[in-house]
């Protein structure tokens, strides 16, 4: 073993123990000082020599020490350990170290390549980060690279022979094959079949409590989170068929969370009266949320990170959805909420967004209920100022309907009051008061309350909202980044012959003014954003659509050319690609024979032959080499060809091959003949 | 190129053996896959795809390591039976660019290692074989063999260079015995350095030199170690005759055999013309080594279940020699 080879084993099994030790820490199988105080064992480790010149000369302390570690580790497993997992993990760290601290044979070096690889298995199911693309991704090369140093070096043990000074171009192939292995495990890794839909992480991901998205709402429960950047979900817009232009650029796009019906003059609440539904699906069909009114339809896939809620979030209204979970509830409300999920939700919603004037609809299914308890449940109101009520009437005095009454109010109040996230303790009981008449300030909650408490003591319909704004576009992804600052509240009027119909009273978006994010960032969420939607939640569905799609678009192009004015054309291909085919074979023929022309010919004379082209001395048809030793005979390199020459017959025709010294001499000639080539003259 | 090695090219006999980590690397992808299969885990999936991906690679780099060498045997020109034979193999890599990495030809229990044969490069290797018998036998065959990149797998290539070759008998130097019945046919002096009886010339001692050859009495007189060097002696034309069929006794048969040999190759050495007559075979007179080679091969190949005593005529004017086979 050279001292290169060893220098270079060594880091890599180092390297490969980092790496295992990393994953585990990500997957959360330990924390920070776990991790340091870990990979300081390891560096001891490197160490383990001077520590075997301790342990060695005392009869059955190494024995003793692995003892009382391996006690250590049983005590440790029964004590403290949670679960088969953390059993799993604990062995391996004790087997690693172990490995390390009596490393020495190559046979060592493998196991601990088996022990890094199972850590990034123990790893697995507990993390979807996309750091996690890296870990493995170094495994893979630092992996390659020493298992092709270490069977070099155990084939070189066997025979008590060099390795022929290949260490270093090992690292070079081991790169080349790391590209090719990485290849074939992406191809791999979409071929194997999958059963069903990809799972969520054994543990969970520590989600957020977040106000706002419950059945109770108290005013002002988003002063918080809007300062704050935390990504909620990432909506990425599929489709939009029945409208023109991208979708991204659809007005008042937003997603809807949950309405509440119920107002106490501080907290909105979703009634008891609300009538839930729970539907089960037996097969992989959407569940249905909303009757379908024929305009646009635009599909969402949503990536929800945890926040502590069960409720599903699309742009408003929501006419389907598609999600893992095999339960769903739905309210009259538009409200759909599915079991809590313990990590990254994915799932994707059809909606049916607002485009034009509602008043011009003429929806038989959206006629405005003539049901005095539905009109009683969404005008209800506390006991309010009569200054409120006050106020409503002369905004919308002369109104021609509920929706121009609600349009009126809404821009008064975007007109009137200022926006703003600083939230001061309402000098009145009555803080939707104290909004309107003594602040008059306040954030998109109050705004909302206020606009649906006014159309209600108008007898017009209405309930409030929460949900989040659009967010940001990330055009390297083509997805809308919602974060936590753009959870928002609005209201929804009933408009007779259109259903509910979205009003924003708050000027939220025309006064915030948010720093777009640097296009790395961006780039990087991007990548995140495949990392989970193309690895992590990769599932039978995704390689039925892949299947879908070779065979939609064989069918296709067969289709095309069975049309009469394609074969024509389609002749003319084939015969060309016969052509083209044809004169392919002939030019690799060719190609084939030269190679083979130059195989049997030894390299050195392959080289005097190239330099002699240099001053167009070329063999000619069915010369031999004998015959053009002579013609050069005069020339200043005819003295270097001989020797060349004699060397060639006896490789060529002798079968023999050049022993050293020979070899040397042609070396030599080779030289002069060079030299004799770059000198002017005949 | 032929039909058949267009097909060779094509379809390369190779045979696959998983090593014992080889073994691991395939548990550990079925237990992966069973539980990425189990769980749903995406990243178990990757995992799996990674050591079955690692299998694949595998088998590109192992087959570009052992494709395009071209392997050709280098035989002694004489192998004697008992005596280890040193056989030789070129390994030629016939690839334009690419090296072969870690490939070992296997020949029986032997194993030439060759860690890197570049583009176009041949190494010679060799090993040594004794064949414990006379007559024609095969060759133990070698394969070409890798467990390049990863050590997870030895793939072997076709058993090559699995040829006919003659084993002729052991040949021995000649005993004291036989050089009297030799010497009894007569001799006759060579004016050059030999083993005769007759004295040549008188030299000072070189390294090497017979001990027995020191010649003491001028050593005393001129102080330096001085040797004899004898007259070379030629024995006349000697017909070797064997006498008897050897089917009783097998093992004295080959002591014969060996015995005939040994005589026809000192006696060619010496200059000697020599002739061989035995049951169902007959050598005539000749020398050189292509003579000797024929009485070599009529030895080797005798078989006395197939001989039969033909009338032959002699050629006149040779001194005679018997071996018995009995």
């Amino acid at each position: 073993m050279t001292p290169f080879e060893s220098r270079a084993l060594t880091a890599a099994i180092y390297l490969l123990v980092v790496d295992g030790i990393a994953a585990l820490y990500l997957g959360g199988l330990f924390g920070l000082a776990g991790f340091l105080a870990l990979l300081a064992l390891v560096a001891g480790s490197l160490w383990q020599e001077s520590l075997r010149r301790v342990v060695a000369p005392v009869p059955g302390l190494g024995p003793v020490l692995v003892g009382v570690a391996g006690g250590a580790l049983v005590v440790e497993i029964v004590t403290a350990a949670t679960g088969m997992l953390d059993v799993f993990v604990h062995l391996l760290i004790f087997l690693l170290l172990v490995k390390l601290y009596t490393l020495r044979t190559l046979r060592d070096a493998r196991d601990v390549t088996f022990l890094s690889f199972f850590m990034l298995v123990a790893a697995s199911p507990v993390t979807t980060s996309m750091v996690f693309l890296g870990l493995f991704v170094t495994f893979l090369v630092v992996g390659t690279w020493l298992l092709m140093l270490r069977h070099l070096m155990y084939e070189a043990d066997i025979v008590a022979g060099p390795t022929g000074r290949i260490g270093k171009e090992v690292l070079r192939l081991a790169l080349a094959a790391s590209a090719v292995t990485v290849a074939v495990t992406a191809l791999l890794f979409l071929l194997i079949p999958r059963v069903g839909q990809a799972a969520l992480p054994l543990r969970s991901q520590s989600s957020r409590i977040i106000a706002g998205f419950t059945e109770h709402v108290q005013l002002g429960a988003f002063g918080e989170i809007e300062a704050d950047t935390s990504m909620v979900m990432r909506v990425r817009l599929a489709s939009l068929s029945g409208a023109d232009g991208p979708p991204e650029q659809l007005p008042m796009l937003r997603w809807r969370g949950i309405a509440f019906d119920h107002f106490d003059g501080r907290t909105w609440t979703v009634s008891r009266s609300t009538l839930k539904l729970t539907l089960r699906r037996d097969r992989p069909v959407p569940f249905p949320v909303h009757r379908y009114y024929g305009g646009p339809v635009l599909t969402q896939e949503i990536y929800l990170e945890p926040i502590d809620s069960q409720m599903i979030f699309g742009a408003p209204r929501m006419l389907q959805l598609d999600t893992r979970s095999e339960f769903a509830t739905i309210d009259d409300l538009g409200n759909v909420a599915v079991p809590l999920a313990t990590a990254r939700a994915q799932y994707t919603v059809e909606s049916e967004p607002e485009l034009g004037d509602p008043r011009q609809a003429d929806i038989a299914d959206a006629r405005l209920p003539h049901d005095p308890r539905w009109e009683a449940r969404y005008t209800q109101l506390p006991a309010i100022s009569p200054r409120i009520r006050a106020l409503a009437r002369e905004i919308t005095a002369g109104s021609r309907d509920p929706y121009d009454a609600g349009r009126r109010l809404s821009t008064w109040l975007g007109r009137e009051i200022a926006y703003t996230r600083v939230l001061e303790r309402p000098a009145t009981d009555d803080p939707l008061e104290d909004f309107l008449f003594v602040r008059r300030s306040g954030n998109c909650e109050y705004f909302a309350a206020s606009l649906a408490v006014m159309l209600r003591s108008l007898a017009i319909p209405a309930r409030v909202v929460n949900g989040f704004q659009r967010g940001e576009w990330n055009p390297y992804g083509r997805y809308f980044m919602v974060r936590l600052r753009d959870a928002h509240s609005w209201v929804e009027v009933f408009v007779d012959g259109a259903g509910w119909v979205t009003l924003d009273p708050s000027p939220r978006a025309g006064i915030e003014t948010v720093a777009a994010q640097p296009p790395a960032l961006m780039w990087l969420d991007s990548m995140r954003v495949s990392w989970y939607r193309y690895v992590v939640s990769f599932s039978l569905h995704d390689q039925l659509a892949v299947v879908e799609t070779v065979r939609r678009s064989t069918w296709d192009w067969s289709a095309t050319a069975l049309e009469p004015w394609t074969w024509r054309r389609g002749a003319k291909l084939g015969a060309g690609l016969v052509l083209a085919v044809g004169l392919g074979l002939m030019l690799g023929w060719r190609r084939h024979r030269a190679a083979a022309a130059r195989a049997s010919m030894p390299s050195f004379y392959a080289r005097a032959l190239r330099l002699l082209a240099r001053r167009g001395v070329v063999p000619r048809a069915g010369e031999t080499a004998r015959e053009l030793m002579r013609r050069a005979a005069g020339a200043a390199w005819a003295a270097p060809l001989v020797p060349i020459t004699a060397a060639y017959e006896r490789v060529r025709f002798g079968d023999l091959a050049l022993d050293p010294d020979e070899m040397a001499t042609v070396e030599a000639a080779l030289a002069t003949l060079t030299l004799a080539v770059r000198t002017k003259g005949p | 190129m032929t039909l058949r090695a267009l097909l060779a090219r094509l379809t390369p006999q190779r045979t696959i053996r998983p090593t014992r980590d080889g073994w691991w690397c395939l548990g550990a992808a079925v237990g992966l896959g069973f539980a990425a299969v189990n769980t749903g885990n995406n990243l178990l999936y990757l995992l799996a795809s990674l050591l079955l991906a690692l299998i694949v690679v595998s088998g590109m780099l192992s087959e570009q390591s052992i494709r395009r060498l071209r392997v050709r045997a280098s035989l002694p020109g004489e192998i004697h039976a008992g005596r280890p034979a040193l056989l030789g193999a070129r390994v030629t890599n016939l690839k334009r660019r690419l090296p072969s990495y870690s490939v070992a030809l296997e020949a029986g229990e032997q194993r030439m290692y060759i860690a890197r044969l570049a583009a176009g490069a041949e190494r010679l290797v060799t090993w040594e074989a004794t064949f414990a018998r006379r007559g024609r036998q095969r060759l133990p065959g070698m394969r070409l063999v890798t467990r390049f990149p990863f050590g997870l797998f030895l793939k072997a290539g076709r058993v090559i260079l699995d040829d006919e070759v003659i084993v002729f008998p052991a040949v021995r130097p000649l005993d004291a015995a036989w050089r009297r019945r030799l010497a009894a046919g007569g001799t006759r002096s060579l004016r050059r350095r030999g083993r005769g009886s007759d004295l040549y010339n008188l030299r000072e001692y070189r390294a090497g030199d017979d001990h027995r050859m020191i010649h003491w009495r001028s050593s005393a007189k001129t102080g330096t170690l001085t040797v004899r060097e004898m007259e070379a002696e030629t024995a006349t034309s000697t017909r070797i005759v064997l006498v008897g069929e050897g089917r009783r006794d097998p093992a004295r048969l080959e002591v014969a055999l060996s015995e005939a040999a040994s005589l026809a190759v000192d006696l060619l050495a010496g200059g000697a013309a020599v002739e061989l007559i035995g049951p169902g075979l007959h050598v005539g007179p000749g020398r050189g080594r292509s003579h000797q080679l024929r009485l070599l091969t009529a030895l080797a190949l005798y078989d006395p279940a197939t001989a039969a005593a033909s009338p032959v005529r002699r050629t006149p004017g040779l001194s005679e020699i018997e071996v018995s086979l009995a």
